[in-house]
C-alpha cells in the first residue's frame, strides 16, 4: 500500500513571476480568494474601509470594496470626505448588522467543517487499523480474484440477511401502528444525505416521511 | 501566525484593536504586492481608517491612479461583474463552506455505512438491534454499490488473467502446453489474524488446494463466533462457483 500525497502541502516560493503558465493562473485564483479574505477580515475585525482592485492574467476586474468599491474609489479621486448625514448613516448601521450577521453564520459553517473533516480523519484512522486485521476492509482494488470472489458471496449472503430484517422489521412496526405509510414525494434521496445524528443509534422507528421507500424502494 | 483562533467580530478593546489594524494592515499590502508580483499583473488598495487622516495605499499614489484609470474606464458591466463588497462576498464564501459541509458529511456517512457493513460480514449476521431504517436503506444501497465494483474488478482481473495466459501458450514451444501461472495465496493464520499475501494475482486456482480454515477465517475474523449459517453459505456459495473448474 503505497501513501500518496495528494498535494505538496505549503512550499516556499520565490517572489518572481511565475514562469508556468497554468500555476500562475491556478495562483492568482488562489490568492486573490485569499486576499479578498484578509480584507474582508480587517474591515470586520477592525472597523475599516477598503477597495482592492486586481487585474487577472486575462485582464479581467476583480475588486473589493467595503463599504463599497466604487464609493471608496469617488472618496479617494475626489478627495471628499464621506457624507454623515442620518440617513446614510442608518443604511451604514443597518448594513453592518448584516454583515455581523453573516460573520457569525460563516463561523458556525466553518466549525462545523472542521469537526466533519476530524470525524472523516477519524474514520480513516480506525479503517487503516481493521485493514490489518480484517483483509476483506483493504480497498476492492488490492484485493485478489479469489479473495473477490469470496467477498462477493459474504456480501450477497448479507444482503439477503439485510433484506429479511428490514421486512421483519417493518413488519413489527405496522403491527404496531395502523398507520399507512405513504412514499411522499420528496423527489430525489440520495444515499447518505441524513442530518447527522438521525442514523445509528437511534432506536427504529418507522418516520413518518418514508421518502426512501419511493426514491429507494428496490433495495429493500 | 497567531496561537489562538480569532474571533470574527468588531474588536472592542482599542489598543488591541489598533495593534491587529497595524499588523493586518501590512500583511495585507504584502499580500497585494505579492499576488502582483507573482502573477504580473495590476493592482491597487487604498484603505482608509480612523488612525490615519490620508488612506493608506498601494502601490503609490501615481500607482492607483493608474489601475483605477484602466478600472474605470472599462464598461460598467465589465467593472461590476467580479465587484463584491462585505455582503456579497461573505454569501459566496458561505455557500461554497454549505457545499463543503454537506459533501464531508455525506462521505462520512459513507463510511459510516461501510464501517457497519465491514462489522456484519465480521460478525455473520446484522449485530445492531437499534439501526433506523434510514440506516438499513443506506447499508442496502451500499452493498449493491460494493457488488457493482467487485464485478467490475473481478470481470478486469479475468481478462487480464486470459491475456497473460494466452501470451505465455503463445510463447510456449508447441510440443509441451504451458502450465499457466498458478499463485497460491499464502494463508498465514496467526492467532486470530488472516494475513493474504496474494494481491492481485487471482487466477485459476483448484478447490482442492484452498484449506477449508479460510472460509472460518473469514467469517470469524478477530472474534471467535462461529455463524453456522453464514459459514454455510458461504461455502455453498463457493462450492457452487461457476468460476471453479
Amino acid at each position: 500500500m503505497s501513501k500518496k500525497k495528494s498535494s505538496l502541502g505549503r512550499q516556499k516560493i520565490p517572489i518572481e513571476k511565475i514562469p508556468k503558465k497554468s500555476h500562475l493562473q491556478v495562483t492568482f485564483s488562489k490568492r486573490r480568494s485569499g486576499l479578498f479574505k484578509k480584507a474582508s477580515e480587517l474591515c470586520t475585525l477592525c472597523g475599516v474601509e477598503i477597495a482592492i482592485v486586481v487585474f487577472s492574467p486575462a485582464d479581467k476586474a476583480f475588486s473589493f470594496g467595503h463599504p463599497e468599491v466604487e464609493s471608496i474609489i469617488d472618496r479617494y479621486l475626489s478627495r471628499n470626505p464621506p457624507p454623515e448625514c442620518s440617513a446614510h448613516q442608518l443604511v451604514e448601521a443597518h448594513r453592518n448588522a448584516n454583515v455581523r450577521d453573516l460573520n457569525m453564520q460563516l463561523t458556525q459553517l466553518l466549525n462545523h467543517l472542521e469537526v466533519e473533516k476530524k470525524r472523516g480523519e477519524e474514520l480513516d484512522h480506525v479503517r487503516k487499523a481493521r485493514q490489518r486485521q480484517f483483509w476483506w476492509e483493504s480497498p476492492i482494488d488490492e484485493l485478489g480474484l479469489h479473495e473477490l470472489l469470496q467477498l462477493k458471496v459474504s456480501i450477497e449472503d448479507l444482503k439477503k440477511n439485510l433484506g429479511k430484517h428490514a421486512s421483519k422489521i417493518m413488519m413489527e412496526q405496522s403491527n404496531m401502528s395502523s398507520q399507512i405509510v405513504a412514499a411522499n414525494g420528496l423527489g430525489r434521496f440520495d444515499a447518505f444525505e441524513t442530518k447527522p445524528g438521525a442514523g445509528m443509534n437511534i432506536a427504529s422507528t418507522l418516520p413518518n416521511n418514508a421518502y426512501y421507500l419511493g426514491f429507494r424502494h428496490a433495495y429493500l | 501566525m497567531t496561537r489562538k483562533k480569532v474571533k470574527l467580530a468588531f474588536i472592542l478593546n482599542d489598543s488591541a484593536r489598533k495593534a491587529t489594524y497595524k499588523k493586518r494592515k501590512k500583511g495585507l499590502l504584502k499580500k497585494v504586492n505579492e499576488l502582483s508580483t507573482l502573477c504580473g499583473i495590476e493592482a491597487c488598495a487604498i484603505i482608509y481608517s480612523p488612525y490615519e487622516p490620508q488612506p493608506e495605499v498601494w502601490p503609490s499614489p501615481m500607482g492607483v491612479q493608474r489601475v483605477l484609470a484602466k478600472f474605470m474606464n472599462m464598461p460598467e458591466l465589465e467593472q461590476s461583474k467580479k465587484m463584491v463588497n462585505q455582503e456579497s462576498f461573505l454569501k459566496q464564501r458561505i455557500l461554497k463552506a454549505k457545499e463543503q459541509v454537506k459533501k464531508l458529511r455525506k462521505d462520512n456517512r459513507e463510511k459510516e455505512i461501510t464501517q457497519l457493513m465491514f462489522q456484519c460480514l465480521s460478525a455473520g449476521n446484522i449485530p445492531h438491534n437499534n439501526l433506523s431504517m434510514i440506516d438499513l436503506n443506506d447499508l442496502a444501497w451500499l452493498i449493491d454499490q460494493n457488488l457493482k465494483d467487485i464485478g467490475r474488478r473481478m470481470e478486469t482481473l479475468e481478462k487480464q488473467a486470459q491475456m497473460t495466459q494466452s501470451q505465455s501458450q503463445m510463447a510456449a514451444p508447441p510440443v509441451a502446453p504451458p502450465a499457466p501461472p498458478l499463485t497460491l495465496s499464502g494463508i498465514v493464520a496467526k492467532n486470530e489474524e488472516v494475513t493474504l499475501m496474494d494481491h492481485g494475482h487471482g487466477l485459476e486456482m483448484s478447490a482442492e488446494t484452498v484449506p477449508r480454515q479460510w472460509f472460518m477465517n473469514l467469517m470469524n475474523g478477530n472474534g471467535n463466533e462461529t455463524m453456522a449459517s453464514g459459514q454455510t453459505n458461504l461455502q455453498n456459495g463457493f462450492w457452487s462457483n461457476p468460476l471453479l473448474p
